[in-house]
């Protein structure tokens, strides 16, 4: 299964890469990536589009615990595609 | 809590000071570490602090310490080393605390900031490498930041599921002014929101419903701090119940409900239990594989109600049919309390003397033939003698029949590495106990394997007098990987010798520790009785057979149901469907 990840993290040393690692980690590879620092609040938004055969929810629910992540939403691309295959 | 308003100045003349101060503020008395350069400065405030010191010999004992301190205490253990190798020799304690969710705050020296990304000497990006085994991790770059990250730190190692938090101190950042920062003040420590209701009256119902209900408790009951009421819980509704390894004493291991450990090597009363549920109340646990065998094939006519802090294990490996995300105290107080209203009239009576019928019939026994000392008895006799010890242990043969046969009567008395398995743990763990538990007798048992991984700190446990009664259980070879390679590999034995293995007695005498060896079971007895009531450490060496197995085994990726016997030369499978009722 494909799935959009959108998170915003707090703008801090590290936080990109907690939240990649832990995406990778959890066994979602990701295939893109795209976002930046907001030039309001300079947090981090951040798009992923990562691939898993994991239930994504255990994936938001381990973001989640990442202390620098704010908020995340997961999203699933491809459902028709993937059915229909 | 400190009394100082948190806006006064704290008055320290250096961020290393100002760090000393948070730390006793946090009621921190005791830390273990090893100095080294670029934690210097550190090192220098504590000679006008009121922290207590521990000195080790070795980076991975101070880690391993500090863990084996939080564990037995339920308090944060707090570890120091300097940056580059003594970052890294922290690693695997500081994993280890990681996947056993023990709280822990980490600390080490850094270069200054001026130099990070230079190769400098010593420099090494332990933030970087930590990443996958913390809670969360600082890298302090202001004197400035330090009253936040303190704060936080020690929160989020407390906070719901407990961890590791990583403090790397740059060097300028340990000289730099900190007279105008303010006193410390911890922060405030929430437990999780309790279970929903819907959930907890589902749950209920589910309960009052079922015909073959199993406990099932973990780790993150003691975690909790919900012993007493996962006991009334237990108690209220009379269900079997099954332990994990870190969940043991949880109930008192001589409890009529007690089944016993479930798992690889687990009891066939709690597997066989567990197999045969249509309900698995699960607190304060994970479907760890050890736990489970073959996930697919695990309890496979149960329905599942989960109740753990950590939402995020609820249906990460078994679908919880009701989940309970949420306190695990406030959780179990209701379930308790509503089970209290129907324990007296609900119709499980004939599973509830089934499964006490398993565990009469499967109860372990300690008759081995031969003069050879038998170490689950030897086991099962150091319990007995000393009851409300803490019982830290290393990795191998030797835990699981520490799991198998000592008894102990809360979670916090049985020290052991569950998730990470850690060969080296038991000594310095030990050590970390005693000092969290100065008046409580502290045993360590260990294998001739593991021990020499932290050899090392036996001159810390001679040093500091701590009064660690140490059981060293040899069988000349790493025991579990000779199991394995005889059961799984046909006989093919590689690497597992160790019958060059120093006089261990001897080694712990130079290190100023008095010790004894034995090789009889007749000296057993008196061996044990003599190294419980000496007053200081001593070390008991004890000879065991080298072919002796740890059994049952549930081998791996099995069913739990099928446990292989416990006669060698006869080992069968056995289907726990097939027994008799």
């Amino acid at each position: 299964m494909r799935y959009r990840l959108d998170l915003v993290l707090r703008p801090v040393e590290g936080a990109l890469v907690r939240v990649i690692g832990m995406t990778e980690r959890r066994g979602f590879a990701p295939r893109h990536i795209s976002g930046g620092a907001d030039a309001g609040d300079g947090r981090w938004r951040l798009q992923l589009v990562v691939d898993g055969s994991r239930p994504a929810e255990t994936l938001k629910r381990q973001l989640q615990k990442v202390y620098d992540c704010e908020s995340v939403e997961i999203a699933p691309l491809e459902t028709g595609a993937q059915e229909a295959a | 809590m400190n009394a100082t308003s948190p806006t006064a100045a704290a008055g320290l003349r250096n961020g290393a000071a100002w760090v000393a101060h948070a730390l006793e503020a946090e009621g921190v008395d005791t830390i273990f570490g090893y100095p080294g350069g670029a934690i210097m400065p550190f090192y220098d405030a504590l000679v006008d602090s009121g922290l207590r010191h521990i000195l080790v010999r070795h980076e991975q004992g101070a880690a391993l310490a500090a863990n084996g301190y939080a564990r037995a205490s339920g308090k944060v253990g707090v570890c120091v080393a300097t940056s580059g190798p003594g970052a890294s020799n922290l690693v695997t304690g500081i994993a280890d605390a990681m996947l056993d969710s023990v709280p822990m705050v980490c600390i080490t020296g850094q270069v200054p900031t001026s130099l990070l990304g230079t190769d400098a000497f010593q420099e090494l990006d332990v933030f970087g490498m930590t990443m996958p085994i913390v809670k969360h991790s600082f890298l302090v770059r202001k004197v400035d930041d330090l009253p936040q990250v303190l704060a936080e730190a020690f929160r989020l190692a407390r906070e719901g599921r407990p961890g590791p938090v990583l403090i790397d101190l740059p060097k300028d950042v340990q000289v730099g002014p900190a007279a105008h920062l303010p006193a410390h003040v911890p922060a405030v420590v929430e437990r999780e929101p309790a279970p929903a209701d819907a959930a907890l009256a589902e749950a209920i119902a589910a309960i009052a419903g079922a015909e073959k209900p199993v406990v099932y408790g973990g780790g993150g009951i003691a975690l909790a701090d919900a012993v007493d009421e996962f006991r009334q819980f237990v108690e209220a509704s009379g269900i079997p119940t099954v332990l994990t390894l870190r969940g043991l004493g949880a109930l008192p291991g001589n409890h009529p409900q007690f089944l016993g450990m479930l798992g690889m090597h687990g009891s066939r009363a709690a597997n066989i239990a567990v197999q045969e549920s249509d309900l698995l109340v699960v607190v304060g646990a994970r479907f760890d594989d050890r736990a489970t065998g073959k996930l697919a094939e695990f309890a496979p006519f149960a329905r599942v109600i989960h109740l753990d802090a950590d939402a995020y294990e609820i249906s990460k490996l078994r679908t919880a049919d009701i989940a309970l995300p949420g306190d695990v105290r406030a959780g179990l107080r209701a379930l308790a309390a509503a089970a209290r209203s129907y324990s007296t009239n609900h119709a499980q009576s004939d599973w509830r003397q089934r499964c006490a019928k398993n565990r009469e019939r499967h109860a372990a026994r300690y008759d081995a033939p031969g003069q050879d000392i038998y170490a689950p008895a030897l086991l099962k006799r150091v319990s007995e003698l000393a009851p409300d010890a803490v019982v830290a242990c290393d990795v191998g043969q030797h835990q699981m029949w520490v799991a198998q046969h000592c008894r102990f009567s809360h979670p916090r008395n049985h020290l052991t590495s569950g998730a990470l398995g850690t060969m080296g743990f038991g000594l310095p763990a030990a050590m970390g106990a005693q000092f969290a538990c100065p008046d409580r007798p502290v045993v360590m048992v260990s294998g001739d394997g593991s021990f020499m991984m932290n050899v090392q700190e036996l001159v810390t446990v001679a040093r500091c007098q701590l009064p660690i009664k140490m059981i060293l259980l040899d069988n000349s070879s790493l025991g579990m990987v000779r199991q394995w390679q005889e059961l799984f590999f046909d006989k093919r034995y590689s690497e597992i010798d160790l019958s060059d293995n120093p006089d261990f007695a001897a080694l712990a005498r130079v290190c100023g520790i008095p010790a004894t060896a034995i090789t009889q079971r007749g000296e057993v007895e008196d061996a044990l009785a003599a190294l419980l009531a000496a007053p200081g450490p001593g070390l008991l060496h004890v000879k065991i057979d080298a072919r002796a197995n740890v059994w049952p085994l549930v081998p791996p990726n099995t069913a739990n149901s099928q446990m292989l016997e416990s006669n060698p030369n006869e080992q069968k499978a056995e289907s726990a469907h097939a027994l008799p009722a």
